[in-house]
């Protein structure tokens, strides 16, 4: 299948007068193919939101290329056309006009899209109705929840039915159930066949929802693929999967010091410390970690396969 | 497509408008007041009434059409930038110079209003002694000048995409247009140097044609006549405008490199 977007050697680097120049995107090469939910993974700062701004045409690459679409990204001549047939959805608070209300916003981006006026009333109905804002469509933006703003964003993303659709972080800030509802709008965008670029930063979400994806850290991709072969990734690793009464951190600042250790997890369920951490060398002696735990209380020890989490921390190295 | 941007940039100026009513402070309130002060300082604290009174009622009027339009082209994209909405409009496939147009029409229509308004209040409260020879010809020669300063401001709007010091700008060019547009004073009162400045505005020539529709007698700006005023103002509107979408290509583009059109 012909990918729909073909990024080669992307970087992208900002210069402050006075500042030394930094390096957004440092020459990250990957494909999506039609129909895919291709995600963007890595902590902040990795480079994920500069990558979708460049391939939304919203940031000019300093170097390397990419086509989506079939269209250059850096091409004026085409610039405009590429725009009409992909849209962002960005998560947070801003992005729309908040004294009006839901549905003027909508209009207002669809007469820029170039929607038909005699369209438009049965399109704004269609869509508030899809992100469950139907009742609030004359309400002013500025009384929205946070939930009810993110979904304006999906609704308002959809306003010129974008052949592709990148979704930055669409599901930051919003509580658990307002999550899900997004993650399901997501899906059901994709069986509709759209391909989606989804950034995100919660592993749970990556692996329930894309198809394919590349891990970035620090600008460059380290780690792409399926869920399956990601984790394939680190199969050399082990992750020891150990719950104390009390907070285990005194024997946990043994690793910073240990190169082949890094702490997967760390946090607290019901009342008891939860702790994860991953050997690189696939070391999987228990017992040694289990003397070092033992003044913590142990609840439970053993050893555990290895997350997309687990994959996603010894990737990036942790950096987050 | 354009048309349809334009339109939408003037009804979500006008519905933004009427939302808020913050913006009739700078749109209506202030530019009658500063023009309030214009009449009383000509009446040199007597009557108001007479030519020159008459002069600082005009001129009162396009104070208030220029400040509405300025201060609608220079809040236009910062507010954008402040909401988050100018990328998404950035990347909608429309250029937005033709959002800025459909705003700046509307701020046209607001600036008209307030000009009405001044000329009004003139008239019925201090008996100004506005005696319009020919209410066509004046309404043109206002809607003209008010067209005029918007091509100004639409151009300064552009320059708004670079930086977010849009505030800071539109106060320090409040009053240099305004006075080199010859609505304070005459500008053969006006330094030599800055006469060519003056003539090169597309609003002097507008706000010569409202003298000429309204003072009786009225012998043109450096003698020119109402033909050469409305080709003059009409072709420097032109200008502006056409300057308004090339320099708007350039800053769009220049945002996109500097990845600037987010910061605010």
């Amino acid at each position: 299948m012909k990918p729909v977007i073909e990024v080669k050697d992307l970087v992208r680097e900002f210069s402050t007068r006075g500042r030394p120049t930094k390096t957004a995107v440092g020459g990250i090469s990957f494909d999506v193919r039609q129909g895919e939910i291709f995600g963007l993974l890595g902590p902040n700062g990795a480079g994920k939101t500069t990558t979708i701004k460049m391939l939304s045409t919203l940031l000019i690459p300093t170097s390397g290329s990419a086509r989506v679409l079939g269209y250059d990204i850096d091409d004026d001549r085409t610039v405009m056309e590429l725009r009409k047939r992909i849209n962002v959805v960005s998560g947070g608070d801003r992005g729309l006009y908040y004294r009006l209300s839901a549905k003027q916003n909508l209009e207002f981006f669809a007469d820029l899209y170039g929607i038909p006026k005699r369209e438009q009333p049965e399109m704004c109905q269609k869509l508030l109705g899809m992100v469950g804002l139907l009742k609030a469509a004359d309400i002013k933006v500025e009384d929205f929840s946070r939930g009810m703003k993110q979904r304006l964003h999906i609704a308002r993303a959809l306003v010129n039915d974008p052949e592709l659709l990148f979704m930055d972080e669409p599901t930051i800030g919003l509580d658990p159930e307002i999550s899900r509802s997004v993650r399901s709008m997501i899906r059901d965008l994709s069986g509709s066949g759209k391909t989606i670029i989804l950034t995100t930063h919660y592993m749970y979400e990556a692996e329930e929802l894309c198809d394919r994806m590349v891990i970035l850290s620090k600008g460059r991709i380290v780690g792409r693929g399926t869920v399956g072969e990601i984790k394939d990734m680190v199969s050399d690793s082990s992750v020891i999967h150990i719950v104390t009464d009390r907070d285990p951190s005194e024997a946990l600042g043994g690793f910073v010091s240990d190169p082949d250790m890094t702490v997967v997890s760390s946090r607290t369920v019901g009342g008891r410390y939860d702790t994860r951490f991953a050997s690189a060398s696939g070391k999987t002696d228990i017992r040694s970690h289990e003397d070092m735990f033992r003044p913590f209380g142990i609840r439970l020890i053993g050893l555990d396969e290895p997350t997309l989490e687990d994959a996603y921390i010894r990737l990036t190295g942790g950096d987050e | 497509m354009s048309a349809r941007a334009v339109s939408a940039g003037f009804k979500q100026q006008a519905v933004q408008f009427f939302a808020d009513p913050q913006w009739i402070i700078p749109s209506l309130i202030s530019p009658f007041l500063l023009s309030m002060v214009m009449i009383f300082l000509s009446s040199g604290g007597t009557s108001i009434e007479g030519p020159v009174v008459l002069q600082a009622v005009l001129g009162g009027g396009v104070l208030g059409m220029w400040a509405n339009s300025l201060f609608s082209s220079s809040t236009s994209v910062s507010f954008d930038r402040i909401n988050g909405t100018f990328e998404p409009m950035l990347g909608s496939g429309t250029r937005i110079i033709y959002v800025l147009i459909g705003r700046s029409l509307w701020s046209t229509l607001i600036g008209l209003l307030n000009a009405f308004i001044v000329f009004a209040i003139a008239e019925v409260m201090f008996g100004a002694g506005l005696n319009v020879q020919n209410p066509l010809l004046f309404f043109l020669a206002l809607l003209m000048a008010m067209l005029s300063l918007s091509s100004v401001g639409l151009l300064i709007s552009t320059l708004f995409v670079l930086t977010r010091k849009g505030g800071t700008i539109s106060s320090v060019l409040e009053y240099p247009i305004y006075v080199m547009s010859g609505a304070l004073v005459p500008i053969s009162m006006l330094p030599a140097w800055m006469q060519p400045a003056s003539l090169a505005l597309a609003p002097t020539w507008g706000v010569d044609a409202i003298k000429y529709s309204a003072l009786e007698g009225y012998g043109g700006m450096l003698g020119m006549s109402l033909i050469t005023d409305v080709l003059m103002c009409v072709a420097l509107s032109i200008v502006f405008i056409f300057s308004a979408y090339v320099v708007m290509l350039y800053v769009e583009r220049k945002v996109l490199i500097d990845g600037t059109a987010t910061r605010y």
